[in-house]
């Protein structure tokens, strides 16, 4: 089986000022997923509510400036 | 005796006989030395003088020690170490990868500031950017802020998430502030400000604040984006 391609990761140590690049380790590319689940997560709940916004303007029959100026 | 008018240095008077000229002439040379010295009493590279309180006599002021300033203490000018406003540079790199930890932060300074210039990404359709401290990765993180099209925030995240999806194309620039970033008390907190330019090349104004629910000093900083990977520049400094 081939082994996945992670991420890289940059490391710069400002005390010796030197910079080292790898691939992430198992606990960097566990953090890198679990953020990224969470974003998109995050995005989902965003899209939706934008989603769910439209779907309210249009039960209404007003526009998204409309709804701006009645809630001021 | 007659005497100069400025300094008081004493004179042969015009009836003075011709025998004494050399013990005159000694007499007013010690004057003028005596107070040349005490108008320049520099001895050391850098030294400076300002008027004392008594007349014709200056007091030396030696150089102080790099990074000092000059200001006022008891009426006197003095060399002091700058008590705030002193930014000094940590780190500058270049972003690279899809993660940049930028490590071991000296902690003699009340702040950081990292700014980010020209901030790109590789992947078209972007994510966001986003940072940790100390690699922490627990839910420990919250952040809100104010961008074009509403107001987003929340909290237990294991993240700082911009929400900022970033162009290939177009660069972004950030400031981004830790404050009291070596207090082993308190939680982290800061604020930042983006131009963020997303996949549409549609500019993203946002201005936030952050928090990090840990009492550990701050000793390192993570950035990274969801996939692709970076380019740029930042700069870390320190601020007194």
């Amino acid at each position: 089986m081939a082994k996945t391609i992670r991420p890289m990761v940059k490391i710069h140590d400002t005390s010796t000022n030197e910079i080292t690049e790898r691939e992430m380790n198992d606990a960097e590319f566990e953090a890198f997923e679990a953020a990224n689940v969470q974003q998109a997560e995050a995005d989902a709940l965003a899209a939706q509510k934008a989603a769910d916004r439209a779907a309210l303007l249009a039960q209404l029959g007003i526009t998204e400036e409309q709804a701006k100026l009645l809630l001021g | 005796m007659a005497t100069t008018t400025n300094y008081g240095w004493t004179t042969p008077d015009d009836t003075s006989l011709v025998k004494d000229g050399a013990s005159a002439i000694r007499t007013l040379g010690s004057s003028i030395d005596t107070t040349t010295k005490n108008l320049n009493p520099s001895t050391t590279l850098g030294d400076i003088e300002y008027r004392s309180s008594t007349a014709n006599t200056n007091t030396r002021l030696g150089i102080g020690t790099t990074g000092q300033v000059l200001t006022v203490s008891g009426g006197v000018p003095a060399w002091a170490t700058s008590s705030s406003g002193s930014q000094t540079t940590l780190a500058t790199g270049s972003l690279s990868s899809t993660s940049v930890s930028i490590t071991s932060i000296d902690q003699t300074y009340k702040d950081l500031r990292l700014y980010i210039y020209d901030m790109a990404n590789s992947s078209t359709g972007g994510s966001g950017f986003r940072f940790t401290v100390n690699s922490d990765t627990s839910a420990i993180y919250a952040s809100n802020f104010l961008r074009d099209g509403g107001q987003f925030g929340g909290s237990g995240a294991n993240n700082v998430n911009l929400s900022a999806p970033i162009n290939p194309n177009v660069e972004s620039k950030m400031v981004l502030d830790l404050l009291d970033y070596t207090n082993t008390v308190a939680s982290k907190t800061g604020n930042y400000s983006a131009y963020f330019n997303d996949y549409y090349a549609t500019p993203q104004r946002m201005f936030g604040m952050w928090a990090a629910q840990t009492t550990s000093a701050i000793s390192s900083i993570q950035l990274s984006v969801a996939g692709g990977t970076f380019s740029g520049t930042y700069t870390l400094v320190g601020i007194k």
